[in-house]
């Protein structure tokens, strides 16, 4: 199913989604394998935020089944998904906006097992060390990505571009075996582009990659395969260089009729 | 070194001017051995609470010594104070517990109630029921049956509440806080009806204490006193639940629910779980400042717990910060003194105390007080002063 080599991740299986009568998914079936970078890409309305979101479990499918080989289950609800190791970033950056950086990253190791209310409100000494960790762990992990200077910060207050690797760091702490971009590339500069995709291909090493992006400029040179979809149908699946010379791609996204 | 001998100097010279003054004022030898006991324990206990690496590696035990610290100095206060003050102060602190309870729903998981007045109610009606069918049972159990009683009410309304927002959750807690009298009444059998119930033995302090002291001073041994000082002492531990939890991975839920429900799912916080998680603390809470109130008063009466309270406590918190631990201690405090305030103001202009408009006051001063708040400070006071004491730090960094 996959020549990333990896055992498969993620699988779409003849997935469909239909919102009365539009059809925002049609039949697609694909897979993300650990150590790849699969880009998925399409023209606006292709279908690619829907995928995503059935993926998440915010759009439950019509029909088929999305397959996390990561736990062995399918169609997941949202806040399952984090335990059973996959990460997401949202469009934007997706922070929570009155809660200081520090802790919006030590919010990705949330779904760690620690104690529930009563831990909590007693402060038991296992409920404290845990604290603790995920705060040293979150730090490191802000030092790791070279934003540490913010940590006590307001995400309001910083720069678009380090929020950005905010939102990564969070997404990272949860230590995810699968992770989805949703446009990791919007609204940053030629540097910060260069540094995020290097991020990402180090990234490889532990895990898969699943990216929404509109950016061809980036997306291009990192990924290992790209899913084009368009009208919510697969019209294509292959290399980055596959892909530009195919017929229907070109077609879709220049709209040239034969 | 400077800074640990610095707070060890600070809490010794604290320590001694307590135990003079203990020696001073207290009318027996005996009182004056408590007191300095008492001084001993608050000097230690803010020795170690200060100390920064206490504070850095055992928050909790931080701020169980500021909670002891707290108590200490309340119930050293108490002793010297009038009756009548004292009465206050512990009805400000039932209040104050009502308030953690709200900052952390409303301010914390994002949740607006109006109903929290009502649930007062449930834990001081929950109180006089049980003392009415099992006078022999303990303070301290009576107050965690009156706990589970409000957090029990809290499940009930927080379960649907996990599917409303905003002005609909504001609504429906609304209906609650509206409705809480005619649910009242029409269980007279068990509440009284419209007069209320009578607690069948008053709170008195327990026999050891009495014998320790000579009877009839001014100390520990007057019931009120010792009324007023449990009071505290379970504001205190009430306080330092609440932050405990404010502090916890519990208290993060709440926050990342608040900011963005979205995101907080993706990281693998259950909505529904977390928002009537909130629901249920905030009427525990509700339900023990309404228990003690039950105690002070020695008695319960449906007119207290009508929607007004539920409105006064929404503006009390938003005065002391929502959303914080001290707002909720401010919000106490001023509620404690409005009482103070308003007779004062009566007396100043003449009005006619059983007049309509004395009656009013109260509303009419907590309703001012609001609007000059979300103009001036919305944070509150307390929210207020961090606000200030972030900017100066940011200024001397630089």
């Amino acid at each position: 199913m996959t020549d990333g080599g990896g055992a498969a991740l993620l699988e779409f299986d003849h997935v469909s989604v239909h919102f009365e009568g539009l059809r925002a998914l049609d039949d697609v079936s694909f897979a993300v394998a650990s150590g790849e970078i699969v880009g998925l890409i399409g023209p606006n309305g292709a279908g690619k935020t829907t995928a995503f979101n059935v993926a998440c479990g915010f759009v439950r499918p019509s029909a088929g089944h999305v397959h996390f080989h990561t736990r062995g289950a399918s169609n997941l609800r949202p806040n399952e998904l984090a335990h059973a190791g996959v990460a997401r970033t949202l469009q934007g950056v997706g922070l929570f906006g009155h809660c200081s950086v520090l802790e919006n990253v030590m919010a990705g190791g949330q779904s760690r097992p620690a104690g529930g209310v009563v831990s909590s409100l007693l402060a038991l000494p296992s409920a404290v060390r845990a604290e603790k960790a995920l705060r040293r762990d979150a730090m490191a992990m802000l030092e790791r990505l070279g934003i540490a200077g913010v940590a006590n910060r307001l995400p309001s207050t910083i720069p678009y571009g380090t929020a950005k690797k905010v939102a990564l760091a969070r997404a990272l702490m949860g230590e995810p075996r699968l992770l989805m971009l949703d446009e990791p590339a919007s609204g940053l500069d030629e540097a910060e582009l260069e540094e995020f995709a290097a991020h990402i291909v180090e990234l490889r090493a532990t895990m898969g990659v699943l990216l929404v992006e509109h950016n061809m400029e980036f997306v291009m040179p990192l990924v290992d395969r790209l899913v084009v979809l368009n009208f919510g149908q697969v019209i294509a699946t292959g290399t980055p260089r596959e892909v530009r010379d195919n017929h229907a791609v070109i077609e879709a996204y220049l709209g040239v009729s034969e | 070194m400077s800074g640990t001998a610095r707070r060890g100097a600070l809490a010794l010279v604290g320590l001694a001017v307590a135990v003079a003054l203990a020696l001073v004022l207290a009318p027996r030898a005996s009182d004056a051995i408590a007191a300095a006991a008492v001084a001993t324990v608050t000097a230690v206990a803010a020795f170690v609470g200060s100390l920064p690496a206490v504070r850095a590696e055992h928050p909790a035990l931080a701020r169980a010594a500021l909670t002891v610290v707290l108590i200490d100095v309340v119930v050293f206060a108490t002793a010297f104070l009038s009756v009548p003050t004292d009465f206050n102060l512990a009805t400000g602190a039932g209040m104050a517990i009502v308030l953690l309870g709200l900052s952390f729903l409303t301010g914390a998981s994002g949740q607006i109630s109006i109903g929290n007045g009502a649930f007062m109610g449930v834990g001081a009606f929950a109180t006089a029921i049980w003392a009415n069918h099992h006078a022999t049972t303990p303070i301290v159990v009576t107050l965690l049956i009156a706990v589970v009683v409000g957090a029990l009410f809290g499940l009930l309304l927080g379960l649907p509440a996990t599917r409303l927002r905003g002005p609909y959750l504001a609504g429906m807690t609304l209906a609650f806080a509206v409705a809480f009298p005619a649910i009242l009444s029409s269980f007279s059998s068990w509440t009284g009806g419209d007069s209320g119930l009578q607690l069948p033995n008053p709170v008195t302090a327990p026999h050891w204490l009495v014998g320790l002291f000579r009877a009839g001073t001014p100390t520990l041994t007057t019931d009120t006193l010792w009324l007023t000082d449990i009071v505290m002492v379970v504001t205190g531990v009430a306080f330092f639940f609440m932050a405990n939890l404010f502090a916890s991975r519990t208290g993060r839920a709440m926050r990342l629910v608040r900011d963005n429900d979205v995101a907080a799912e993706l990281v693998g916080v259950p909505l529904p779980r977390t928002r009537v998680i909130a629901f249920v603390v905030s009427a525990a809470y509700a339900a023990l400042g309404g228990a003690l109130w039950t105690l002070l008063n020695n008695s319960v009466s449906p007119a207290t717990y009508g929607f007004a309270l539920s409105i006064t406590i929404l503006a009390v918190i938003v005065i002391g910060g929502i959303g914080t631990i001290s707002g909720a201690i401010i919000g106490g405090i001023v509620y404690a003194y409005s009482t103070n305030v308003i007779a004062w103001f009566v007396a100043r202009t003449g009005l006619d105390p059983q007049g309509n408009l004395a009656s009013q006051l109260n509303g009419i001063i907590f309703g001012a007080l609001l609007i000059v708040t979300m103009l001036f400070s919305p944070m509150g006071i307390a929210g207020t002063v961090r606000h200030l004491r972030q900017r100066r730090s940011q200024r001397e960094r630089g």
